[in-house]
């Protein structure tokens, strides 16, 4: 029976005593908020904790709300089912709605975060595995041990960013505030992450997540997004490879501005830049999606260390781009996939 | 949804074809039931199995790696009192490793303390010692050993016809890995007492009396001296026929070294790793036909991988090779088979029990001689399917229930098949982009009850008794795992006695109460024990109306009906009330009967001729798939089922098992796989283990056909296992009538399938 290591656990109801509480607890401090990742992680001893501090005990952290530039507001707490099925999200943000619905089951996100899954840890089948089985193979370099398993010549970890919602958000043009006892910032969401498989955030160990910003120029009115998600479910499952699509047209269908972000494809969720470029003062046709979806494809180099085999991944990651960008532009995605919930009932 | 097809609710009867609530639902949903790890006994201590990391190797030494830890306790094979070894059907399973491992995850040492937190800390304090040498992982390099077992049947000289036929077809089909899932893991509670029953143990397990005769090998103790008592199960699907004998005798050891309770209760991870599986198989056919695509020999070779151990994989052989051959009409017939030896967990008992292997194998095979011949699949199974009066391999007769032609025509009306299937297969190489449909078919049949004269050899009680209250108390050691024999057995008694189930008591499987009425297994509690159980109370409910009729001779023969018992003036007294006033002047009245076999020819266990089943229950799938023509992700949109049950007890129940096991069945043949390297599991957690979700479940549409089976109760048949035959091969029919790809092995995952496109395109 796999148990939770001992260590002290801090409930703290204001932020400014989170954020101090952070700063001086010392390095093996954690944060936690939904736990539906720190508690397996601490777990099956992928990271060790001497203190956690929750964030579910603070006011005012969790909530969704239309802020007066006419964008929204998400507190870093809000759980993950009640951001997918707040009307507004549904309504102006339905793309994030659907990357969130996507994510493992009902109960997981009633009790998972928005925040949570933001930061939530890198993933790796050599890593995700028990503490048994990682001591038989003498664990890997981002837990205990030397080397990579999956590419053992490189001197860095390629884990794969796991969050869904990340990939939809970067597209979605969303910045993030980070509070510490030094102040807070507001940052484009991609700059908190960097590409490492084991320091994946760029944000700094004391800065707690508070707020994430949605604009309002990232709403249906203004643009059309798209998120498909690799997996061999139709629930449960991590992404294999997910893939967010935002495009603003101008008034003659011609492409303004795009946003493709590629998830569980690199340690961070990846920008296909080139495939955007490529976009950007065209109005799109099936052909030219497919010359961006190629495009894109090149930049989601799987590594073989997720569920399927990774020639199969390389080989069909082009068709999720391009299902995603078709269905943006409101065409059939021509993709099968797996279903997974929507809006609370399932779909087929 | 369900439908019924040819059944008809006979009038006269009170329960039989209702679906009354099952008794143990409430606490069951509101989470009230206690399953093994839920009992709280005082002074419990905890136990911890520690295993082989490898796969292959001499055990040099197992101790503790320093100091024993404050209070901890450690077994290892050097403390068994008795032979090491769990009696099945050979003592060859050891109880813990000695002198050499034989596959990863595999039970060393046992270490128990007084907490879960100090047994786990304790456990990874023991230091085992091991010589690694090269482990034998696949079948080829383990034909070169010898087999575990071997068997043969068959009936005429199919080689002579092969040789002159005109066409011969030859295929080789391949099976994996499947793993249990039952919602609760194995545990076990084992105590010793100093007087009455030396030794005590409960949990979670199928067949309490598997269970009873092992300790009592192991222990060297005598039967009385051992009590077994079945909690509440979450599952079994077989996972729990065989390794609740190991578990058990594991708690027991530790119990008996602390002097104190000690319960063993496994993880997910502890449980994959550790327990047994479905055989995995390789099957190689070869059969000649004639234009019309009629059966004229079959010559087939069955391989199953039994993994490092035998527990039962003798008997899966065995009922593997019988349904080889499939539901077909066939003159010559050869089928043999082996149990080869891998170093991976052992193989044992898994819901079908070695005939969804073969089921996959000749269903395969039938498309691949309708491709040959340019026969769809409906037309070739209607011109080879057995029907009443045909002869199987074993020269059994099939009888008058045989239902292969009814289960074809149902599944085939309501889909329209060949027409559909011809459009699709026409559409197959339309591949604009658009997900792709097909349709895939299979026929299959399962043989109800034990293989052979195993129920002849059981010879299996039950008994029924008046309680002091007046109540008719039943008697078997049947367990329910959630397929509902609880409240399936009250409709059975409650129909066979005329009473009501308020008249009726139905004792917990406990070997201090229960008489020996076999395993619940194979099928057969409905079958076999839900007979005994009609016969049974009846006799009780006769007995105790024709001593009212004794005393009250002016409305005699008096009869029992709906909880009453009636006399001819049509007045009647409450059934209790009776039966109090006959244990007041007798001291009790109890009924046992035992099984007996129906008259006729007897299967020969040395020639394999006769009649190895008293019935077979019949089905057939249709499945419609979805398929990407270019990532080949398969989505199973619906499927028609029907089943030929004999007769539905418990209609919604009977649809419950087919349904549950129509899916189990699409997951191993699309999803389930187990990725091993060097023997060691790559998934052993849920996460990575995949089972289908309700997301990923086709919309299911049964219809139950009912052909009567006269020694059945009421009809039944057995029906537990026949719904695991049908699903993977016609899961992966449909996937060729979409795609045109031929896959003969499953899973057919989207990378097997897209290797299979590969290699087509490089044949091209
Ligand atoms: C079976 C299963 C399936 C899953 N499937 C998916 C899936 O399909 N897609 C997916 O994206 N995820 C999946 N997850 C992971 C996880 O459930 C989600 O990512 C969830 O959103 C995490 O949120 P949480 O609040 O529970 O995070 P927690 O476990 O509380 O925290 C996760 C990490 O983020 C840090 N953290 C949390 N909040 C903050 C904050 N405000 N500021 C700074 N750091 C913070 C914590 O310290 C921790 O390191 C799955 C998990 C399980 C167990
Ligand atoms: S990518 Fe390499 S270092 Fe990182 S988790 Fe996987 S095996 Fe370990």
């Amino acid at each position: 029976m796999i148990r939770l290591p001992p260590f002290a656990y801090r409930r703290p109801t204001d932020l400014a005593d989170a954020a101090a509480m952070l700063a001086g607890e010392g390095p093996e401090t954690r944060l936690v908020a939904g736990g539906t990742d720190l508690w397996p992680n601490l777990k099956r001893r992928h990271q060790q904790a001497s203190t956690v501090i929750s964030l579910m005990g603070i006011q005012g952290l969790a909530g969704v709300e239309e802020t007066e530039d006419g964008g929204l507001r998400i507190g870093a707490t809000t759980p993950l089912s009640t951001v997918a099925d707040h009307p507004v999200v549904r309504w102006r943000y339905p793309g994030l709605s659907r990357a969130i619905d996507s994510i493992s089951s009902p109960p997981l996100r009633n009790m998972g975060t928005i925040g949570g899954n933001l930061c939530v840890d890198t993933r790796c089948t050599y890593y995700n595995q028990s503490e048994e089985w990682r001591r038989s193979i003498n664990y890997c370099m981002k837990a205990a041990g030397e080397i990579c398993w999956v590419a053992p010549s490189s001197p860095r970890c390629w884990a794969h960013s796991a969050s869904d919602s990340a990939p939809m958000l970067a597209a979605l043009e969303a910045e993030v505030e980070l509070v510490s006892t030094r102040g807070s910032r507001r940052i484009p969401l991609p700059q908190m992450y960097q590409d490492d498989g084991i320091e994946y955030l760029a944000k700094q160990p004391d800065e707690i997540l508070t707020t994430i910003y949605l604009p309002a120029t990232s709403d249906a009115a203004h643009c059309r997004s798209s998120f498909w998600k690799l997996r061999r479910r139709g629930s449960i499952d991590f992404a294999v490879m997910s893939t967010a699509t935002t495009l603003w047209l101008d008034g003659h269908g011609r492409v303004e501005r795009a946003a493709i972000y590629l998830g569980a494809v690199a340690s961070f969720p990846k920008p296909a830049d080139k495939a955007v470029e490529r976009l950007i003062g065209e109005i799109p046709t099936p052909e030219l999606l497919d010359q961006v979806s190629e495009l894109a494809r090149r930049k989601a180099t799987p590594m073989d260390n997720t569920d399927f085999q990774a020639q199969w991944r390389k080989a069909v990651a082009g068709k999720y781009i391009r299902a995603a960008l078709r269905e943006a532009l409101g065409m059939d995605p021509e993709l099968l996939a797996p279903k997974h919930q929507a809006g609370g009932t399932p779909t087929s | 949804m369900y439908r019924w097809g040819g059944c008809s609710k006979l009038a006269e009867l009170t329960y039989i074809g209702t679906s009354p609530p099952r008794p143990d639902g409430p606490a069951k949903a509101s989470g009230l039931s206690q399953y093994a790890d839920d009992v709280a006994v005082a002074g419990l201590w905890f136990g911890e199995t520690v295993r082989s990391p490898v796969a292959h190797g001499r055990l040099r030494s197992v101790g503790w790696r320093r100091a024993a830890p404050p209070g901890a306790v450690l077994v290892t094979a050097a403390d068994l009192p008795g032979p090491n070894g769990v009696q099945l059907i050979d003592d060859g399973w050891p109880i813990l490793a000695e002198g050499t491992v034989e596959h990863v995850g595999q039970a060393v040492a046992l270490v128990a303390a007084p907490s879960r937190r100090a047994a786990v800390l304790a456990a990874a304090e023991v230091e085992v010692d091991i010589e690694e040498l090269p482990p034998v992982f696949d079948l080829s390099e383990a034909r070169r050993q010898p087999s575990l077992y071997e068997l043969e049947l068959g009936l005429g000289d199919p080689e002579a016809v092969l040789d002159q036929a005109e066409t011969v077809v030859e295929g080789e089909y391949r099976t994996g890995h499947q793993e249990h899932i039952y919602i609760e893991c194995q545990g076990m509670t084992a105590r010793w007492h100093p007087s009455g029953p030396r030794v005590e143990v409960s949990g979670s397990m199928q067949c309490p009396y598997y269970v009873h005769k092992s300790m009592v090998h192991a222990f060297g103790l005598p039967e009385e001296a051992v009590r077994v008592r079945a909690d509440a199960i979450g599952g079994g699907f077989g996972g729990k026929e065989d390794y609740p004998s190991l578990i058990a005798i594991h708690a027991a050891l530790l119990a008996r070294a602390v002097e104190r309770p000690v319960r063993i209760v496994y993880d997910r991870q502890q449980d994959i790793i550790g327990t047994t599986k479905r055989h995995p198989a390789t099957m190689r056919y070869r059969s000649a036909v004639d234009a019309e695509g009629r059966l004229l020999a079959l010559d087939v070779l069955v391989e199953l991988d039994g993994g490092a151990f035998t527990t039962l994989s003798k008997v899966v052989l065995s009922r593997a090779l019988l349904h080889a051959a499939g539901p077909y009409r066939c003159p010559e017939v050869r089928v043999r088979g082996r149990v080869l030896r891998t170093h991976t967990a052992p193989n044992g008992a898994f819901r079908g029990f070695g005939a969804p292997q073969v089921a996959f194998g000749i269903e395969r095979h039938m498309d691949a001689i309708g491709r040959r011949l340019g026969i769809d699949p409906l037309t070739l199974r209607q011109r080879n399917a057995l029907v009443p009066g045909d002869r199987l391999p074993t020269g059994q007769i099939v009888d008058e229930s045989t239902s292969a032609l009814a289960c074809l025509e149902s599944v085939a009306r309501r889909t329209d098949f060949v027409t559909r299937w011809t459009e699709y297969q026409a559409a197959q190489t339309e591949t604009n982009g658009t997900p792709q449909r097909g349709l895939g078919l299979s026929l299959y049949f399962h043989g109800a009850g034990f293989t052979g004269n195993g129920e002849r050899r059981m010879n299996s009680p039950a008994s029924a008794r008046l309680t002091p209250e007046g109540r008719i108390a039943v008697l078997s050691a049947m367990t329910d795992m959630g397929q509902g024999a609880v409240i399936v057995f009250r409709q059975i008694a409650g129909e066979a006695a005329g009473v009501t189930f308020d008249d009726l008591e139905f004792p917990e499987p406990d070997t201090n109460e229960v008489p020996n009425s076999g395993p619940t297994v194979a099928s057969r509690t409905t079958m076999i024990v839900g007979q005994l159980v009609a016969r049974a109370v009846r006799e009780v409910s006769a007995q105790v109306a024709d001593w009212w009729g004794e005393q009250q001779p002016a409305a005699s023969p008096y009869t029992v009906k709906d909880g009453r018992v009636v006399g001819q003036d049509g007045r009647s007294t409450p059934f209790a009330a009776v039966a109090r006033s006959y244990l007041e002047v007798h001291d009790a009245l109890e009924v046992t009967v035992r099984h007996q076999p129906a008259p006729g020819p007897v299967f020969d266990e040395t020639t394999y001729q006769g009649p190895a089943y008293p019935t077979y229950a019949w089905g057939a799938d249709i499945a419609e798939v979805e398929v990407d023509p270019d990532t080949l992700a398969v989505r199973p949109l619906r499927m028609a089922v029907a089943a030929e049950v004999g007769r539905a007890i418990h209609p919604r129940l009977c649809i419950g098992q087919i349904e549950g096991g129509t899916l189990q069945a699409v997951g191993w043949g699309l999803l389930e796989e187990i990725k091993l390297d060097q023997g060691r599991y790559l998934n052993d957690r849920l996460a990575t283990y995949i089972i289908p979700t309700a997301m990923d479940a086709p919309d299911l549409d049964v219809e139950l056909l009912e052909a009567a089976f006269p020694d059945g109760p009421f009809g039944a048949k057995g029906i537990g296992e026949l719904p695991m035959d049908g699903g993977a091969p016609a899961v992966v029919a449909a996937i060729e009538n979409a795609t045109g790809l031929v896959v003969d092995e499953i899973p057919a995952t989207p990378e097997r399938l897209f290797a299979a496109q590969m290699r087509e395109r490089s044949d091209d």
